[in-house]
């Protein structure tokens, strides 16, 4: 186990160090992507939280991030608070949304777990719609950053803001790695491995549940505020399924459960879409196509296949491969079943 | 209004009618779902296959039956190309990876059908059966509409007999109570899964069709319907033809007369319905497994 | 071959003709389209006329030079918003063009207000766009959703309806185009005696609301629908019978040239203002709609091809009044009148939105398909600045 968690560590360094050198080269362009990706990594983070430790697969998350964004547009522009007070504000009170949401979705599991988290979602969505105080379907517009000139940062800086962002998402890694590490991360590991077993145990299952989802639901909030800040415009289509649908993706396609996985696929999927979007109008189609043969592999995503790849250099033995390839196959597939 | 009765009358037919289309499309994909665990995303892109595949078919023959006839032909085997590419090796894979493939599928789907239908809307304006409207208590109303419930109630009968009274509904009922027994008792579970998907892509495919001279078609409009009809499925219980029929009727009903009555909440109604059924069932409405 | 020789001759002869003194410059376009997303057919439509109207008027540019760049806006304002910084910033785009949601143009709004670069809008028709949001920089040349429906206000009453009922999608543009249509309505004397908003998303199923609204027994039904929901609408209203009773009007989305012939006989009797219509004699229009169906499969040229069409043209008589002078340009942009397809239009400089006519027109059903007249125009229909201060 303890190797597996080292070449997961040294592909975030990759991934962190990659991300740097792309900064010292980038042009306007390039901070944009900078400053998405690392948004959408934080969301994934904490996405995989939820779905790749606590077995919650939720297509409900991206409503948890555009809420925390119009929690943050609500507080700072409408009401005047200080960003910096309505960054935290914003985070908890996703958070308890979350916490209110998670005590009613965990009580059913699998596909119906998928599908009830997608409606409340689209609730939420169609709430923000039609609310016309907070812009409807046009959106609200004349949202400020941070204000760290005290310090000497000006986050109105393309470049800066980009720099900021992969500095937090990286913060955010670290900490991540830290929870999982402790003894309550081992629990959801338990809880995502065997929850008949932890039942067993005497383990409050659905309270453990739903905590790790209003913890997960915060931090999606969390993402929100940040990705208010870099477009400083905000729509509803922040909280639209298919937005939940796209970070689903880049935490599977990247690989499920192993928390750099969504960074790397958070940088793939977005790169992949701006670049093919260059190139051709059919660009769904070459995602799509990519996207099935990466699942259709047969591993754990990007970061399954690069441990393969890894062990296969090293000459080592096949049951290592199984081990970085959490979470097993048969694992998922009792996840619908139960 | 309310006291009028031919009003009620019409409402009740548009409820039928919005809930037979409902079950056109959730049907296949809850016995699919219920018989594997498997989830197919990509149901939705099989409907607007049906729709536009119809299209081109009524332009080139002149005539609907023909489309209605060759279109769900054509969309099955569509889905049996992608049954022996992609759908079978996933059988084994897990829901997430299954979710994810089809997800990619829609994407994929989506694209081929802005290559080769453009992106305009289409539709057919002659030829169409039933095109006019009739009198019902003094009340105009579509015949299309009557056509269309008649469809559903005439499928619905179809698999009801097809379950209950042949050998391959015998396997798939085994199948979708205990697939590890069913196959034990000698039941081919792998090739009665391949009819089933075959059975759902037609129903797919027919529903876009039917649906076609009344609603329009055009590349995307699969992904649109997808929503409703896994809350239809969920709603009904995975896996059971009285679950999708339940479901569609509930659903069916409940967007009608709550666009009568609640229209300012006409866009969430569906949602709020399944998360009141899901909390009080957790397993949907008539699950076909325990 | 053919056709750069002719621009070359063309060319050749305004050299001649100006004395060769114009500089030569080189202007970068920056095409900003839905070409995927539910928005992928108004984004064809937009850049086929967009196409076509360089094609036409480009021997206008002199020894001047236009390249484009173009970049897929989906429905999505952030990486749209990404994309319009690398136009502006890394691309040197001179002018931007496009954008079909409002949604969009919001998300871009304070950028292209506070940069240096002028955008074109080819679509977006939120009224706050050159009302209170709006900005030197932007220049609406496609419509505003209130300037549409106010002159069909007037009009309707003036027809002798007293009561309507209003039907639109629940969303921003939906309200803003009925808000339009009520207030010229209930001015002129007319009443308002019932409403409703169904989802903009969902089952497209709109018997339940036909059956209500009917039973309200009005004069006339004005609604705003437009694609494929319009064609269901519309189709159902007819299936329905209550066109035989009560007539149906709209804005002109309803019964748009980009999909009326789906409609066919549905649309018979639908009577509907539109800032373009296909059967507007000029020979401006007979040229666009003679250019389009040849580069297009025979497809009639609809009031979105007509606004890429425009929006090229513009940019095109901005250069051409500029000479060359890249600073003069952004300034000549607001300045532009000419007559295009859709007749006479100039950009009204206190709030940069297009002033047009608009077409009442109607809709009926011979020999197997739909044929489109023009009943009334209004002429010069200029929004007022509804909080612009430039």
């Amino acid at each position: 186990m303890a190797h597996v968690l080292q070449f997961r560590h040294a592909l975030a360094l990759v991934a962190l160090a990659a991300l740097l050198i792309f900064w010292t080269q980038a042009g306007y362009f390039g901070m944009e992507i900078l400053a998405e990706i690392a948004v959408f990594a934080i969301l994934a983070m904490s996405l995989d939280l939820a779905a790749g430790y606590a077995g919650l697969v939720s297509l409900g998350h991206a409503a948890l991030f555009g809420f925390g964004a119009y929690m943050f547009a609500l507080f700072t522009v409408l009401w005047g608070w200080p960003a910096s007070l309505a960054v935290v504000l914003a985070t908890l009170a996703t958070g308890a949304i979350a916490l209110i949401v998670g005590a009613v979705v965990t009580r059913v599991q699998g596909v119906f777990f998928i599908v009830i988290t997608l409606a409340i979602g689209e609730m939420g969505y169609e709430f923000f719609f039609k609310n016309r105080a907070l812009g409807g379907d046009d959106g609200l517009s004349g949202i400020s950053r941070l204000d760290l000139s005290a310090i000497g940062v000006d986050l109105n800086d393309p470049g800066i803001f980009a720099l900021f962002l992969i500095v937090v998402a990286a913060i955010t890694y670290l900490l991540l790695v830290r929870l999982l590490a402790s003894p309550y991360g081992a629990v959801l590991t338990g809880l995502h491995d065997n929850p008949g077993r932890m039942r067993a145990l005497g383990l409050p299952v659905r309270t453990y549940q739903t905590s790790i989802f209003a913890f997960s639901g915060a931090l999606a909030g969390f993402a929100g505020t940040l990705s208010a800040q870099h477009t400083q415009f905000i729509t509803p289509n922040l909280l639209h399924w298919t937005t939940s649908g796209e970070v689903l993706v880049m935490v599977i396609l990247g690989g499920l459960g192993t928390l750099v996985g969504p960074v790397i696929g958070a940088v793939v999927l977005t790169l992949l879409r701006h670049e093919l979007s260059n190139v051709t109008d059919y660009w769904g189609f070459w995602l799509g196509f990519f996207l099935i043969l990466i699942v259709l592999g047969g591993k754990n995503g990007i970061v399954g296949w690069l441990a393969a790849g890894w062990n296969a250099l090293r000459g080592a033995r096949p049951d290592d491969d199984q081990a970085a390839d959490e979470p097993a196959e048969g694992e998922e597939a009792s996840d619908a079943a139960r | 209004m309310l006291a009028d009765s031919s009003f009620w009358i019409v409402q009740i037919l548009n409820s039928l009618q919005l809930s037979m289309l409902l079950f056109l499309l959730s049907v296949g994909l809850t016995v699919i779902f219920g018989l594997m665990n498997f989830v197919n995303l990509a149901h939705g892109s099989l409907y607007a296959l049906g729709a536009l595949v119809g299209f081109t078919i009524a332009r080139a023959t002149q005539s609907m039956w023909a489309a209605y006839l060759l279109a769900p032909v054509i969309v099955t085997a569509i889905g049996a190309v992608l049954y022996m590419l992609l759908i079978d090796r996933l059988r084994s894979a897990g829901p997430m990876k299954q979710v994810l493939v089809t997800f990619g599928l829609i994407f994929v789907l989506l694209d081929v059908q802005k290559y080769v239908w453009g992106t305009d809307q289409l539709g057919v304006t002659s030829g169409v059966p039933f095109s006019g409207s009739i009198e019902i208590l003094g009340q105009i109303y579509p015949a299309y509409r009557l056509f269309i419930i008649a469809v559903g109630v005439a499928v619905f009968a179809l698999l009801y007999l097809l379950l209950e009274h042949t050998r391959l509904g015998a396997e798939v009922r085994a199948g979708v109570d205990d697939p590890e027994t069913a196959s034990c008792l000698g039941v081919n579970v792998e090739r009665t899964f391949f009819v089933v998907f075959l059975i759902g892509c037609a129903l797919a495919g027919l529903a876009g069709v039917v649906a076609m001279p009344e609603f329009s078609a055009e590349a995307g409009m699969g992904v649109a319907i997808l929503v409703p009809t896994l809350v239809v499925v969920v709603v009904g219980g995975l896996g059971s033809l009285r679950g999708a029929l339940a479901g569609s009727l509930l659903i069916g009903t409940t967007l009608t007369f709550g666009t009568v009555f609640v229209p300012q909440f006409a866009g969430i109604i569906m949602y709020a319905l399944l998360v009141a059924v899901l909390l009080v069932r957790p397993a949907g409405l008539f699950p076909a497994r325990g | 071959m053919k056709r750069r020789t002719a621009l070359a001759l063309a060319t050749a002869v305004g050299v001649a003709l100006t004395g060769g003194l114009a500089a030569a410059e080189e202007y970068k376009v920056g095409v900003l389209l839905p070409f995927s997303g539910v928005y992928a057919g108004l984004g064809a439509h937009i850049e086929n006329g967009f196409k076509l109207g360089l094609e036409h008027f480009g021997a206008d540019l002199g020894d001047n030079t236009i390249t484009t760049i173009r970049a897929d806006t989906e429905a999505n304002p952030g990486s749209t918003l990404a994309k319009s910084k690398k136009m502006v910033l890394q691309d040197k785009a001179d002018v931007l063009v496009g954008i079909v949601s409002s949604a969009v143009l919001g998300g871009m709004r304070d950028f292209i207000h506070n940069s240096g670069t002028p955008l074109v809008v080819a679509n977006a028709g939120n009224n706050d766009m050159t009302g209170v949001k709006c900005s030197p920089n932007i220049i609406r040349v496609s419509f505003s959703n209130a300037q549409i429906n106010r002159p069909m206000g007037t009009w309707l009453a003036k027809q002798g309806k007293k009561k309507v009922y209003l039907m639109a999608p629940d969303y921003a543009a939906g309200h803003q185009m009925m808000e339009a249509f009520r207030k010229t309505f209930t001015e002129a004397g007319g009443e308002i005696i019932g409403e409703a908003y169904p989802p903009l998303q969902g089952t497209k199923d709109y018997g339940p609301y036909l059956t209500a609204a009917k039973a309200t027994n009005p004069d006339a039904i004005y609604v705003f629908f437009a694609g494929g929901a319009a064609i269901t609408f519309v189709k159902q209203y007819h299936g329905f019978g209550i066109g035989k009773d009560i007539p149906l009007y709209g804005a002109g989305f309803l019964t748009s040239a980009a999909y009326v012939h789906v409609q066919g006989e549905a649309a018979d009797g639908t009577v509907a203002s539109l800032h373009y219509v296909p059967a507007i004699d000029t020979p401006e229009n007979k040229r666009f709609q003679e250019g389009y169906q040849a580069a297009y499969e025979g497809k009639l040229g609809s009031e979105f091809a007509v606004q890429g069409y425009d929006a090229a043209r513009l940019i095109i008589e901005a250069i051409k009044a500029s000479g060359g002078d890249k600073a003069a340009f952004k300034a000549a942009l607001s300045k532009v009148s000419f007559s295009g397809p859709r007749g006479p239009l100039r950009i009204d400089p206190a709030t940069n939105n297009v002033v047009q006519n608009i077409y009442v027109f109607k809709n009926e059903f011979k020999d197997g398909k739909i044929v489109q007249t023009v009943l009334d125009t209004a002429t010069d229909v200029q929004d007022a600045p509804n909080g612009c201060a430039m």
